[in-house]
């Protein structure tokens, strides 16, 4: 018959047994909120072996000394001493440098971990904001080539790490280029008075160089960002305030830029984190021993075996993250309010 | 075969009971319209009978079976979306296939109905156009061909006509009875427009506050319905309202009375009622020869006429003290009146009206319930004479 | 147009402008006055210079060095004092480097894959269904991807060679020994990339309106059906997007590309161990890394001149999903 009901079909097929079939049955008869944690199992499971397994192991072993001797990785348990000792600085003879700065020289803060950290995350922010914001508003434009100029801004973002350590070393190595020279024979930033002779193993021009790298590599994520802010702006806006005969700097200050500062704020809290975590690069360009990053602490103790010594920098580092996080949160939220 | 059963099916949500135990029997072959205001709880209804949302409690059988736990693709329903719901990323052919491609029907099966369906909405040689290309009509036919595809025991549809423009509407309703008539399928229609419902559906399921208020045929529910909801939402202009109390003497309101036995009824004075009379039912007293059984005269005066070609209808006002404005149907003082368009009627002026006792519904006031449709004792064959002789006074 | 017809009355009609013997520098400062457009005009023009400068710079230093022979490689200026194109050749004789480039692209599209399909199925969650406990769910998976690596290295080494074990049901059970496999440097990948694509995934996937899904599963497919066959097709830019910037992170990632393997071609070092690898003992070959970068460097290059579009609209929608 031409008109046979498949649903007859359907609902006998419904009741034969497989285990397919009985599985497919099962998850079609969960409720809205079992199937939603069903799905989600893979993900959060890949999230608590990788990420939360290992935060709460970090902590632990942080409460226990390092292994002197032998083939334990830690020693007793000591509670809460690796953590007193690392901020009273009592930990350097395990690590390449001070935790946090002995004073306030220059000296001092470029022989600390923590300051030196700072130091690179508040500039690299800092000057990613400005360039990235230049470059939205030259993104903003509409020209001829617009495409290309997009793509050769975007284009060191993707960089790899290596390679981007790899440029900058390559630039700053003394001898093989024009920028840095040799005592003998000095090139152009020597003469300048930038940097000296041995950049790349002296704190102070490295983490300049480094800092130079960051800003490099990811000024281009602040600009895709404004931009995007930017382009979200309503264009009559600005027909508004050109009839009425505001200035394009006019028009820059009172609309792009109270429109476009939730977006920055929000831009530069993924900046600092990911700012705070730096490691890649200086492994690459310089070196840990010359700057101390917080990530550098954790992988150079973590290599020496001083394994209760590492996890205890990993979970103050992981601490810092998240207290200039939530610095950055209500200040934003402070922001948010006061713009409505 | 094909009749959907639902047995005390309930839902609620967190703080909201969308459907409260609902029971319904839709025959096999029947054409059933769920009507009722935004929010009442029939497109819950639906979803349930497609298996989209699991009720509460209660049971749900399709064709005998107890379906209330079976996914959807197991029930064989197909159904028809209020937003029409085409698969953008396929053309006309694959969104119809859609179905039979997922339980594996042979080619050959396939096309030939696809095919069939396509002539049957007329859609023959657009299969290859992709949705984004076809008009709101088109497209609408093409949701309905991919329903009668599979040929589902039972269709349900979900307002499919109310994204189109008012003209393709009343052309389509006529295209969707044919195709009932064509298909002979169990069809539950959801929708909001009490017209839609009325004229295409055999029955009616009139829907309130998640509650099943009448499932009757359409004119049933229109010259009997259950209680006020009822006669309030079937029905366009809807029929008026007037409050007040069962005496001795009959119905005694604010600014008329109509006289009446209580007792012959039936009915017990001293309840508070609610009578109901639709405008078509009221009438001119020069006319009153034309109605068989007029109560007395009403005096009222003109307030707004709205000609509408085959009829005027006239606002009337029923106390110099009337309230007008925007409820003004609600208003007691208030009553709207179809009359003939060749009426020499005027605005503002003194007219005299009477109501077709036949044609008078009685509301139980607090409950709602109807009390009783047309004032002719049930028990007396000749009393239309004696309650004629009554209002004659 | 207004500005030249200026200019030209300027010129023609006053006399007494003559005898100030304007220069060209003068003349455009006294347009630039009548006219700011030209200024913002010209302004634009040198911000757009100096940044594609800045930008493409380094990658030309690359190739500089690349292509300069070994022998001349000191002080070099801005362009290269030989041409020695051979370096490109020798850096795949040095070291197994088309391997490392392998083992990448071998971790990129296994990480897109593990990720694409958790992202989808948490995205088709967050995006389309209601449940409770659903807010604080995306606020930690989102927090949880801004934890420092260096927070997650030492139980991870631990677990991925071996040395973590448990008791159950009274035999004690190693984890496997995974060291040397993708799988260290996989597992953390995306377990550290997912929270980005999971918000893309949401936002396109809580696009689509509900009635197709529906309408597919009154059809007759599943919940799940219903998202492979209907949701992730309709969103196909979303998971192209998810992909592109998942493939990208991988090859970007230094950490764990360093840490989780021994640097070894065979043991699955991603171009991290390539490029490091190129470090002899006895001598640093300048041209040979600059050679291996700019080859690096080519993949990604390609990726993004493809995928541009979808890299602004990924970043973008991650970001400020907040």
């Amino acid at each position: 018959m031409a008109t046979e009901q498949e649903s007859q079909q359907a609902i006998r097929d419904s009741g034969r047994s497989g285990p397919y079939v009985a599985a497919v049955r099962w998850m079609e008869s969960l409720s809205e909120t079992q199937f939603a944690y069903l799905l989600l199992t893979p993900a959060l499971l890949l999230l608590l072996v990788i990420a939360v397994y290992p935060l709460v192991t970090t902590f632990g072993m942080s409460l226990f000394a390092d292994a002197i001797a032998g083939s334990a990785n830690l020693g007793e348990f000591v509670g809460l001493q690796n953590y007193v000792e690392l901020l009273t600085n009592e930990k350097t003879y395990a690590l390449p440098s001070a935790f946090v700065p002995t004073g306030l020289s220059t000296g001092a803060l470029l022989s600390s971990a923590l300051t030196v950290t700072l130091i690179f995350t508040l500039f690299s922010v800092f000057f990613e904001t400005i360039i990235g914001f230049g470059q939205a508003l030259v993104l903003d434009q509409d020209f001829r080539g617009r495409r290309w100029v997009r793509v050769a801004i975007i284009i060191p973002w993707a960089v790899p790490i290596v390679i981007q350590g790899m440029i900058f070393y390559l630039l700053f190595q003394p001898g093989i280029g024009f920028l840095v020279g040799t005592p003998e024979n000095p090139a152009l930033l020597n003469q300048l008075g930038v940097i000296g002779f041995t950049p790349l193993a002296n704190t102070a021009d490295s983490l300049l160089i480094i800092t130079v790298a960051d800003i490099w590599k990811t000024s281009a994520f602040m600009a895709l960002l404004i931009l995007a802010g930017l382009q979200s702006i309503d264009r009559s806006l600005y027909d508004v305030a050109r009839v009425s005969g505001a200035s394009p700097w006019q028009q820059f200050k009172m609309i792009t830029l109270p429109l476009i500062l939730p977006t920055v704020l929000v831009a530069m809290l993924f900046r600092t984190i990911a700012a705070m975590r730096v490691y890649g690069i200086i492994e690459t360009t310089s070196s840990c021993q010359t700057v101390p990053s917080l990530s550098c602490l954790v992988v150079t103790s973590f290599n020496q075996r001083l394994y209760g010594t590492s996890a205890t920098v990993a979970f103050v580092t992981a601490a810092i993250i998240g207290v200039v996080v939530s610095i950055y949160i209500v200040k934003f939220a402070d922001a948010e309010g006061g713009a409505f | 075969m094909g009749d959907v059963k639902l047995e005390h099916v309930t839902k609620r949500y967190d703080d909201v009971t969308a459907v409260d135990d609902m029971n319904m029997h839709v025959r096999d072959g029947e054409f059933v319209c769920l009507v009722g205001p935004s929010g009442c709880g029939k497109s819950t209804t639906m979803e349930m009978v497609a298996g989209l949302t699991m009720p509460t409690e209660g049971d749900i059988y399709i064709s005998g079976t107890n379906v209330t736990n079976l996914p959807p693709k197991d029930r064989g329903v197909a159904m028809v979306f209020q937003n029409i719901a085409l698969f953008p990323h396929m053309n006309v052919y694959k969104n119809i296939s859609f179905g039979l491609r997922l339980r594996d029907y042979d080619d050959e099966e396939i096309d030939r109905r696809v095919e069939r369906a396509a002539e049957i909405v007329q859609l023959e040689g657009m299969l290859e156009r992709m949705p984004d290309e076809m008009s709101g009509g088109q497209r609408q036919r093409v949701a309905i061909a991919r329903a009668i595809v599979r040929n589902p025991e039972v269709f349900l549809m979900d307002e499919p006509l109310a994204n189109l423009d008012a003209k393709l509407r009343v052309h389509m309703r006529t295209e969707l009875q044919r195709l009932h008539k064509e298909l002979d399928t169990t069809i539950i229609y959801v929708t909001h427009d009490q017209a839609e419902a009325m004229t295409m559906s055999d029955r009616i399921a009139v829907i309130d506050s998640g509650q099943l208020q009448q499932i009757d045929p359409p004119l049933t529910c229109y010259n009997e319905p259950a209680n006020l909801f009822v006669a309030g939402f079937i029905g366009s202009p809807a029929m008026n309202f007037v409050d007040g109390r069962l005496t001795d003497a009959g119905f005694e309101s604010k600014n008329f009375s109509v006289e009446f036995d209580p007792a012959d009824l039936g009915l017990d004075a001293g309840t508070d009622v609610t009578l109901g009379i639709r405008p078509e039912d009221v009438y001119l007293a020069d006319e009153r020869e034309s109605v068989g059984d007029p109560t007395m005269v009403i005096d009222a005066v003109t307030d707004v006429l709205e000609p509408m070609g085959d009829e005027i209808f006239v606002y009337l006002l029923l106390s110099e003290d009337a309230e007008t404005g925007m409820d003004a149907q609600d208003s007691p003082d208030q009553l709207l009146m179809s009359v003939d368009p060749d009426s020499a009627i005027e605005e503002d002026e003194n007219v005299d009206v009477v109501l077709d006792r036949s044609r008078v519904h009685l509301f139980d006031t607090s409950s709602g319930e109807a009390l009783l449709h047309g004032l002719v004792a049930p028990a007396q064959a000749e009393g239309v004479t004696e309650t004629e002789a009554e209002s004659d006074d | 147009m207004s500005s030249e017809s200026r200019t030209d009355g300027g010129q023609t009609t006053t006399i007494e402008d003559r005898p100030l013997k304007r220069g060209p520098f003068s003349r455009w400062v006294e347009n630039s006055i009548k006219n700011p457009q030209r200024v913002y005009r010209s302004m634009f023009y040198v911000v757009t210079v100096f940044f594609l400068l800045t930008t493409l710079f380094p990658f030309y230093w690359l190739v500089v060095l690349a292509v300069t022979p070994p022998r001349l490689l000191s002080g070099v200026g801005l362009y290269p004092p030989g041409f020695n194109p051979e370096s490109f050749l020798i850096v795949f004789e040095r070291v197994p480097f088309h391997w490392f480039m392998f083992n990448s692209f071998v971790l990129g599209i296994m990480t897109t894959v593990i990720v694409l399909v958790l992202a989808s199925l948490a995205g088709y969650v967050f995006g389309r269904l209601r449940f409770p406990g659903k807010t604080p769910l995306m606020l930690a998976i989102l927090a949880i991807s801004y934890f420092p690596p260096a927070a997650f290295l030492l139980p991870l080494f631990e677990l991925f060679t071996g040395n973590v074990g448990a008791v159950i049901g009274g035999v004690y059970i190693h984890s496997p020994d995974l060291f040397n496999t993708p799988w260290p440097m996989v597992l953390p990948f995306s377990a550290l990339f997912m929270p980005l694509s999971i918000f893309i995934l949401t936002t396109f996937y809580g696009q689509i309106p509900d009635g197709l899904e529906d309408a597919a599963r009154v059809e007759g497919t599943t919940r799940l059906g219903a998202l492979f066959r209907v949701i992730v097709p309709l969103s196909a830019p979303g998971v192209a997007t998810a992909g592109v910037l998942t493939f990208i992170s991988v090859y970007n990632e230094f950490f764990f590309s360093f840490l989780m393997n021994n640097g070894e071609a065979e043991n699955w070092a991603p171009i991290v161990g390539g490029i490091l690898g190129l470090q002899g003992q006895f001598d640093t070959p300048y041209h040979l890394m600059a050679a291996a970068s700019v080859i690096g460097v080519l993949p990604v290059a390609i990726l993004v001149i493809i995928a541009q579009e979808k890299i602004v609209s990924g970043l973008t929608a991650g970001a400020l999903k907040e």
